[in-house]
């Protein structure tokens, strides 16, 4: 397979190799605030919040245990091959958003099973849910009682492997990554390099967790769960609140897309990661810029072309800081508007930055900027527009989705409205050569 | 815990504070430092504080980790919800 790129410049010594431009063409979205891309452009729109109390597990003991819980999901209503039984919560999440994926694209999952594709999933807890049971079981029973079923669906790759099987795709390579909160975007870098390169013809990239009690447990001892919403950037923001779902996203080359006439959300433009190991916890404000200017250089993109960045921001008092003190090293004393949508969505852990990603699409799509909801005050430390509880209309050519996650496992996503008088990947070179 | 005496108690969470740093109990003092001599991090100070709600049956809020910094300080932190 060749590329397609027209500049007529082959790749020199030390350049990075040509590439195909890649779009999104079909997203699927299973979140607290809505299922399908409908409802959860409606939600962002709107500033809905998830937020309720948890009723996925037992919550006795803890003096508040808010999270953004999903309620009305019935993955009957999305998986048709797969029996839901043999499926974690996060592995029909994840082949839920798939299937809606798959149908908003308007791809053939018959001309697909012919093709080579990529199926690349974020997650940070796998079927921790299954876990938490088979522990109490064990700690009530031994661990002789295990339902076997149960154990079945523990492994983190059923995530990914349970979309090829689900949708039919054999020729595929199927991969969980498990960089936790920021593994949604490795995921769609991932997907972005295997199309962008030619080894894959399509991918399914995106993230998916389901709330467990582990995790909740957690967060929960760090002094890191709100008491009862989130709110990133606001002088007093109390933390996270653990959410779930999944999101996924279809990526195709920029010419199959116009060949058969897809709607097109965005393109990708690039994207960069760097894992610092500085602290468990604790996010590096230098490491974060340097994870900015990656993702900027590896998209073309100039720091003042951001028009938005969909913010990491957790609403914990180390992240806001941290990543609004590393916007400002990068994109000056000016930062573009940066938003959070776990205001609204809670922290979904591995599904987050695929959301954010989704979210970014549909607001380039859709001319609007999603709101950072529960704003009362803007602490003067982060010092951003963080759109303050009302969706703006906007134009957006080009905007950054930032995922940080524990161990400084940093990686952005830079979309752009898709537009086919411009050519990122040739300003890409043009820069490369300026410096 | 009411029949036990300073002492005890501080055994117990000289204990509790060497299985965590993973030190050994002669190394420690009522006021060597845990951060500066004994290279604890937050992390470690939380599951500090998690064991000592734990073990004495009391719940110590989070702004009370700037005291927790050695022994003395922790005994006095516990102290107080413990009607010690």
């Amino acid at each position: 397979m060749t590329a397609v790129r027209g500049t007529g410049t082959g790749p020199g010594p030390g350049d990075l190799p040509e590439r195909h431009r890649v779009v999104l063409t079909g997203l699927g979205v299973v979140s607290s605030i809505g299922l399908g891309v409908k409802e959860f452009l409606q939600g962002l729109q709107e500033g809905r919040s998830g937020a309720r109390p948890i009723t996925v597990f037992e919550t006795e003991g803890f003096a508040h245990a808010n999270g953004c819980e999903i309620t009305e999901f019935d993955p009957q209503d999305w998986i048709r091959t797969l029996e839901v039984e043999q499926l974690g919560r996060a592995a029909q999440f994840s082949a839920a958003a798939a299937r809606m994926a798959l149908e908003d694209s308007g791809l053939d999952p018959e001309v697909l099973s012919d093709r080579r594709g990529l199926i690349s999933i974020g997650t940070t807890d796998g079927e921790s849910y299954d876990l938490d049971q088979l522990v109490e079981s064990e700690l009530a029973d031994g661990t002789g009682r295990f339902d076997p079923a149960a154990a079945r669906r523990v492994p983190a790759g059923r995530l990914s492997v349970a979309i090829a099987q689900e949708l039919g795709l054999s020729n595929v390579e199927a991969l969980t990554i498990p960089t936790a909160c920021s593994a949604g975007n490795y995921a769609i870098g991932y997907g972005f390099d295997a199309v962008s390169s030619g080894e894959a013809e399509f991918a399914f990239c995106g993230g998916a967790d389901a709330m467990c009690r582990k995790t909740f447990t957690g967060f929960y001892r760090l002094g890191t769960i709100a008491p009862d919403r989130c709110q990133p950037f606001d002088v007093n923001r109390k933390g996270i609140l653990t959410g779930e779902g999944a999101g996924v996203l279809v990526l195709e080359r920029l010419d199959s897309a116009l060949e058969r006439g897809a709607t097109i959300y965005a393109e990708v433009l690039g994207y960069g990661l760097n894992c610092d190991a500085h602290h468990q916890v604790a996010p590096d404000r230098d490491s974060v810029a340097g994870l900015m200017r990656l993702a900027l250089d590896n998209a073309g993109v100039e720091p003042h072309e951001v028009d938005l960045i969909s913010a990491h921001g957790t609403g914990t008092k180390a992240n806001d800081i941290t990543e609004a003190g590393a916007i400002r090293q990068v994109f000056g004393d000016s930062p573009p508007r940066t938003v959070s949508m776990k205001s609204m969505l809670g922290h979904s852990m591995g599904a987050a930055s695929a959301l954010g990603a989704i979210g970014c699409a549909l607001a380039i799509q859709n001319r609007f900027i999603p709101p950072t909801i529960n704003h009362v005050t803007t602490d003067p430390e982060c010092d951003v527009d963080c759109v303050p509880n009302k969706a703006v209309e906007a134009d957006l050519r080009i905007v950054q989705n930032n995922g940080l996650a524990f161990g400084g496992n940093n990686a952005a996503v830079l979309l752009g409205r898709y537009d086919s008088g411009v050519d990122h990947a040739a300003n890409r070179e043009a820069i490369k050569e300026a410096s | 815990m009411s029949t036990a005496t300073r002492d005890d108690r501080l055994v117990t969470i000289k204990e509790i504070v060497c299985d965590i740093l993973e030190i050994e109990e002669d190394e420690v003092s009522e006021v060597s430092l845990f951060k500066e001599d004994h290279d604890a991090d937050s992390l470690r100070a939380i599951e500090i504080l998690a064991a000592l709600e734990k073990e004495f049956g009391v719940v110590i809020n989070q702004s009370e980790l700037p005291r927790m910094v050695n022994l003395k300080g922790v005994y006095e932190v516990v102290s107080e919800p413990a009607g010690w």
